[in-house]
């Protein structure tokens, strides 16, 4: 296997010092308090609110001190109540290397992330670059961006003021299938400010994206859920020929089959957190999470059928929200060969974690 | 003994054997039950096969996920048949259970060292998925200190070579269904039992038709009450989602890694990744089931859904070997391509055996999702 990224600054980086021991131990009671907040928070807000609320509550910061607690309660509860916030950056910066952060560290940078299909957003020839990307969880105060490029040299990190002239970089907002998501296509040409490249440009690359993969797959497993809430809620209530359409074993059976994929997701994303290989782990946490997302979609439509149809119902919010997040860091279409070209490459097979 | 120790133990003791593992590829119950119970005597006299087990019956005490992690190293490597392996695990905590003290405290340290193979005398004819309706009899005999059962039994793994069977028989009155059933602990050299194996499209020769004719067996010999069988029952096809599946998911990954020097294009790499991502999720899922087993939980209804997916990532390993294997399954005569053929006719019934994958789904959207039941 792949050796797994060194730690990272993020977890230690300015915008969240590292605790010692004893400090990123947070006792059962203050966990519970912080996964109760985030997903309150998380239903009562959304977009550049959330994002503000986010930023009133530290998240960045407690992010850096429990990552785990703090992305999926959030990115769940988001998933689930079908709202976003800027928070995906804050797990994308807080997962690269403090050196690419740099000057700017504090300020509000965003990772441009490939477009769809991609592996990487731009790519840079004799200190110029040419970039076509996609930032998700866009704040209104565009900082300065960062951006994955191929090079000769592999990966590099390169930045982009956010002031740059119109002719040399474009921000553009996607309203696409879902456009509450906060999503922006960035353009870009001209000389590049590489600020930094060699193994640590690429182990930056790499955690950031199994963090980002990790974000993704929760909210789509919040998404889920709640296609499964309205599906399940609607085969109970419904009643066709005298009896709830949910006690037909045909209706049952879909839904039975949509929850073991959203438990199959949730249960890779718990993983992740003790796999020997943790880029691996993101991986298949994101391609179970697409794959759950679309077993729920076709499952979760045809029982809601008529209702689920019409644009008044929520189902389409949420089947929406699922199908661009699928797209992102890798498809359900996508991973599944990656996957297996990794394990090819490797020529065993992890042994998930031990017992 | 935690697990990490005891792991060590193992490869430590696995370094210095010389452990022949070719008849594991066997398509002979006979040679598969003959490397069993080889294997196991090794295991016993090395103090490995005890651990996990109550002191009480022959063990040395210590988590029953110490019997999971001693599966998955077998398995893993190969070293044992998930199938064979499976039996002691189906039937041992049951009986520990629900046997009579001296009856158990006798007999099991002769399972653990691999003098004896067990079967499961469960399904029927006429009584597969809906076992409540199962024909076969015990009747109170002699002054009450035994029973007389009658019956027919079908799907009984390894009965030809087998010690004794827990049998599950109707004593209660016709159509008392699940609540008139007693278990009992069968030796199978009893007078009037016969046990002929059936010839299945996986050409194994594993399954038995199992006949009871006026078999005679000591009241000792009830696991649990009298009309208790529903219990014991259930307990054995609980234990199944412990350290079975998590043994078996182990067998799984030792097959697709034999073909990970095949995924060489990008179409078999998709496959590859694809059985991966259905085993790991199936791993993922079976690993939480085993903390809870673990930390003394019995799991219930929520391991219907290991059971859907551990056959789903069954058929997709095999299906996947299919592909890869181009053509050996279907036209391949050498000894490697006959076993990988068993394997792969044997995934067919993955959804199948233990309950159906529809049985699982109904569980999984009656208790688990709230669903009303119905009719169609």
């Amino acid at each position: 296997m792949g050796t797994a990224p060194e730690p990272q600054a993020g977890r230690g980086g300015k915008r969240g010092q590292r605790m010692d021991a004893a400090g990123s131990e947070m006792d059962a009671e203050g966990l519970a308090l912080l996964t109760a907040t985030l997903d309150q928070l998380a239903r009562a807000h959304d977009g550049a609110e959330l994002t503000k609320a986010l930023d009133d509550f530290g998240f960045p910061e407690v992010l850096a001190t429990s990552p785990r607690e703090a992305a999926s309660s959030l990115f769940t509860a988001m998933g689930q109540a079908g709202t976003t916030s800027a928070a995906f950056q804050d797990v994308l910066i807080g997962n690269a290397s403090g050196r690419l952060l740099g000057p700017d560290a504090g300020e509000a940078q965003s990772i441009v992330l490939p477009p769809v299909g991609a592996a990487t957003a731009g790519r840079v020839d004799a200190g110029s670059i040419t970039l076509r990307g996609l930032i998700l969880g866009q704040r209104t105060n565009v900082g300065p961006l960062l951006v994955p490029a191929d090079s000769a040299d592999g990966v590099v990190w390169v930045r982009l003021p956010a002031d740059l002239p119109a002719e040399r970089l474009a921000i553009r907002s996607v309203a696409g299938l879902d456009p509450a998501l906060m999503m922006a296509e960035v353009t870009a040409t001209g000389p590049a400010d590489v600020v930094l490249g060699g193994p640590a440009a690429d182990q930056a690359w790499r955690a950031v994206v199994a963090a980002g993969r990790r974000a993704l797959a929760y909210q789509i497993v919040g998404a889920v859920t709640a296609m499964l809430d309205l599906a399940v809620t609607h085969a109970r209530d419904r009643v066709q020929f005298g009896q709830p359409i949910g006690a037909f074993q045909a209706v049952r059976h879909r839904l039975a089959d949509a929850y073991v994929a959203r438990e199959g997701a949730a249960a890779a994303l718990d993983i992740c957190w003790e796999a020997d290989d943790e880029e691996l782990a993101a991986m298949l946490a994101k391609s179970l999470a697409g794959r759950a997302a679309r077993i729920a979609a076709t499952q979760c439509q045809q029982v809601l059928a008529g209702i689920g149809f019409t644009a008044e119902h929520p189902f389409h919010r949420y089947l929406a929200r699922a199908l661009v997040l699928d797209q992102l860091l890798g498809s359900a279409t996508d991973l599944p060969a990656q996957i297996g070209a990794r394990l090819a490459a490797a020529g065993t097979l992890p042994r998930l974690a031990d017992l | 003994m935690t697990p990490a120790e005891f792991r060590e133990a193992f490869r430590s003791w696995l370094a210095g054997v010389d452990l022949d593992a070719s008849p594991v590829q066997s398509g002979s119950v006979a040679v598969l039950l003959a490397h069993q119970r080889r294997l196991q005597r090794l295991l016993y006299d090395a103090d490995l096969m005890r651990w996990g087990w109550p002191e009480s019956v022959g063990g040395l005490g210590g988590s029953p996920v110490l019997r999971a992690v001693l599966g998955e190293e077998l398995t893993s490597r190969g070293l044992v048949h998930t199938t064979t392996w499976t039996m002691l695990e189906v039937l041992g905590p049951a009986v520990i259970a629900y046997g009579r003290p001296g009856v158990v405290t006798e007999i099991f340290p002769r399972l653990l060292r691999g003098d004896e193979t067990w079967c499961q005398g469960f399904s029927e004819p006429e009584a597969g998925s809906d076992l409540g309706s199962l024909r076969t009899t015990a009747r109170r005999a002699g002054d009450g200190d035994s029973w007389v059962i009658n019956g027919e039994k079908l799907w009984t793994s390894f009965a030809h070579g087998a010690s004794r069977c827990v049998v599950l028989a109707r004593t209660g009155p016709a159509g008392s269904g699940s609540r008139g059933i007693s278990a009992f602990l069968v030796d199978m050299d009893t007078p009037g039992i016969s046990a002929r194996p059936l010839q299945t499209m996986a050409d194994v020769d594993e399954f038995c038709a199992t006949s009871f004719t006026d078999v005679v067996v000591p009241a000792d010999r009830l696991l649990g009450d009298v009309d208790g069988g529903w219990r014991v029952a259930g307990h054995i096809l609980g234990c199944e989602r412990g350290a079975i599946f998590w043994q078996r998911g182990a067998w799984l990954g030792h097959h697709l890694a034999a073909l990970l020097p095949l995924a060489t294009d990008a179409r078999s790499q998709a496959l590859v990744g694809d059985a991966f991502q259905l085993l790991w999720t199936f791993r993922a899922r079976s690993m939480a089931t085993q903390r809870q087993i673990a930390a003394g939980a019995v799991p219930g209804a929520e391991t219907s859904v290991d059971k859907i997916m551990i056959a789903a990532a069954e058929q997709a390993v095999f299906d996947t070997a299919r592909e890869l294997l181009a053509g050996a399954i279907e036209t391949g005569d050498t000894p490697e391509a006959a076993a990988w053929r068993r394997e792969w006719f044997y995934s067919r019934a993955a959804t199948i055996y233990g309950g159906t994958s529809e049985i699982q789904k109904d569980i999984v959207s009656l208790r688990l999702l709230g669903l009303p039941r119905g009719g169609r």
